[in-house]
């Protein structure tokens, strides 16, 4: 059963021209002129109770203004967007009530109150039930190892001890739904790896559908399967992650070690980039032939002492497809 | 609705407690703000002085306008805080805002409880010594109407200046760049309502008995606390309007201001 319904979803903004100096401010003042930004373009797609998608774009692809829409900030210039059985910004307070929404880059803390005060403000705010609150605040503080902190202000919480209290603020309320923009701008590795764990928690133990938004490759390698991937306002790809990558994905890498040297080690299906000093590396396209195909090949002429293969990176399949619009018309 | 007071309260004692937490500071701003009162008060008070009043209006007299609207405007800076343009604006701007639609209460009460500037005590600690020395300069011949009037007057001028706090914050969501003139309507209207309305030619006194009524608000309701003689000039309701132009233009203010979510959920500044 799908919780997010988005049907030719569209958001146009005027952007009016701003003429400088002097007599561009005499300009603006008396001509109205406009250029209409289409922010987003069209786009359908529904998400299913309990997926965690990851929604990916350039800066200025749109993201935040669907996710603006979803969350009912904002009134779509056209076309449906149904959450959770309601039109977000027409029932704003019956519809914010069943979700949560972590922005990264901003806190939804009192800033000067200890972390404990500000979540006992949210409960009264979504009028949780005290037994529910006690739970979970039990369970969210100790997998967020929050402990530490609950009698800090948040004023003096660090980056990644901040965002942990967000994130912990956003699920008090037993939402169906939760929207993460980017949960781990800016944190450490082992800050990143802790919010995933949990991330992960929340939506495999407590069915929680969660949107997240992301620049962080890593991010959507650990935690999602299926992507979104929109840019100039469009939907340009949405799937699974795996698949993607097997279409789009760059060379895959093998390297080899070899037991002794030979001097001609070259192999029919893959392109030798680099020799030297017993190892060597090869490029090979999927498509083209399988790793263990590869490697069958090689150890029948060679002796081998070891071999790893590297996979080509999200990161950079997801660049390809922005830079070179690899999907336009495709999705 | 229980909720939604019980909420307010519990986000106010959150401001008063954040407040208090840099004492010092406090203590400073609190006195500055009734340094602000007794300088401007000062400096008027030294002209009339000078002048032995104005236009008929002794010290004692421009007084009981002063201290009357200087109290009721220090509870409305205090209270609805929240909306002071300048630091809405700043809300809207810095995205702060848009967390509190994302909660699930009436939005007007969040800002409301957003803010609350108790340092503000400095100005109606003032404001109110300003009133107490003209009730005891004027010698008021007081009687149970004027009694139960007085509190009325200096509500309907507490929701008139939050009116135009309301006014001016709305504007922000088209604009930013001109906090500069929503000072000049909520201060400015604040000290054009502080002096006699006989100090003003006939056209402004005009503009703001037909166009903007704020003669009704407090002046008219002083001429009769304090038995002035233009009262006789007058239509006999003119003192007793005050309710009508507070409360008239807080609900203006309010319509205004759920226009101007409605706007900003739509372009999304």
């Amino acid at each position: 059963m799908s919780i997010i319904t988005v049907r030719n979803l569209r958001k146009e903004f005027k952007v009016s021209k701003h003429h400088r100096g002097m007599m561009g401010t005499l300009r603006n003042l008396t001509t109205r002129e406009f250029t209409l930004v289409k922010a987003v373009d069209n786009i359908d797609f529904t998400i299913a109770r309990g997926e965690l998608v990851g929604y990916l774009g350039p800066n200025g692809a749109g993201k935040s203004t669907t996710i603006k829409m979803l969350t009912g900030l904002l009134t779509p210039t056209g076309g449906e967007v149904m959450v959770n059985g309601r039109v977000p910004h027409q029932q704003r307070q019956l519809y914010v009530q069943r979700i949560g929404a972590v922005f990264g880059q901003r806190t939804t803390l009192w800033w000067d109150l200890p972390v404990i005060e500000s979540l006992e403000l949210l409960r009264h705010i979504y009028r949780i039930p005290p037994d529910r609150y006690r739970q979970n605040l039990h369970e969210f503080t100790s997998l967020l190892e929050m402990e530490s902190f609950l009698n800090t202000p948040v004023r003096s919480l660090s980056l990644g001890q901040r965002m942990r209290a967000d994130i912990c603020a956003a699920l008090l309320h037993d939402p169906d739904l939760l929207f993460l923009d980017e949960p781990t701008i800016g944190l450490d590795v082992v800050a990143k790896e802790r919010i995933r764990e949990f991330v992960r928690h929340i939506n495999s133990a407590r069915g929680v559908t969660i949107l997240l938004t992301t620049h962080d490759m890593a991010d959507v390698e650990r935690l999602c399967s299926r992507v979104m991937i929109i840019d100039h306002g469009r939907l340009l790809y949405d799937g699974r992650l795996q698949t993607l990558q097997d279409r789009f994905g760059g060379k895959r890498e093998l390297v080899v070690d070899f037991a002794e040297p030979y001097p001609e080690v070259t192999v029919p299906g893959a392109t030798l980039t680099h020799y030297h000093d017993l190892r060597a590396t090869y490029e090979f396209e999927r498509q083209t032939i399988s790793a263990s195909e590869l490697i069958g090949l090689l150890s029948t002429q060679y002796r081998i002492r070891d071999l790893s293969v590297r996979e080509p990176d999200i990161e950079g399949t997801i660049r390809r497809i922005y830079q070179e619009g690899l999907l336009t018309g495709d999705a | 609705m229980w909720h939604t007071l019980t909420l307010y309260r519990r986000l106010m004692s959150v401001q008063m407690r954040s407040q208090m937490q840099y004492r010092t500071a406090f203590v400073l701003e609190t006195l500055s703000t009734a340094v602000i009162v007794a300088v401007e008060f000062g400096s008027v008070a030294l002209v009339l002085n000078r002048f032995g009043g104005i236009q008929g209006w002794t010290l004692a007299e421009v007084a009981f306008l002063y201290g009357m609207s200087e109290t009721a405007f220090g509870f409305m800076d205090m209270i609805f805080a929240g909306f002071d343009p300048p630091v809405f604006g700043q809300h809207v701007r810095r995205g702060t805002f848009d967390q509190l639609l994302l909660r699930p209460i009436n939005i007007t009460t969040q800002v409301m409880g957003s803010e609350f500037t108790l340092r503000r005590l400095g100005k109606i600690a003032l404001g109110l010594a300003i009133f107490a020395f003209a009730v005891q300069a004027n010698q008021i011949i007081w009687t149970p109407l004027k009694l139960a009037y007085l509190p009325v007057v200096m509500f309907s001028l507490f929701l008139f200046f939050g009116g135009l706090f309301i006014i001016g914050a709305t504007i922000t969501f088209w604009t930013v760049d001109s906090i500069e003139v929503m000072n000049i309507l909520t201060y400015g209207s604040s000290f054009t309502i502080d002096c006699p309305m006989t100090i003003y030619p006939d056209w402004i006194r005009r503009f703001f008995t037909f166009v903007v009524p704020v003669i009704f608000l407090s002046y008219y309701p002083s001429l009769y606390f304090l038995d002035r003689p233009e009262l006789a000039e007058a239509p006999s309701f003119a003192p007793f309007l005050s309710p009508v132009v507070g409360v008239g233009l807080l609900l203006l203010a309010l319509r205004f201001w759920h226009f101007g979510i409605r706007r900003y959920q739509s372009t999304g500044t």
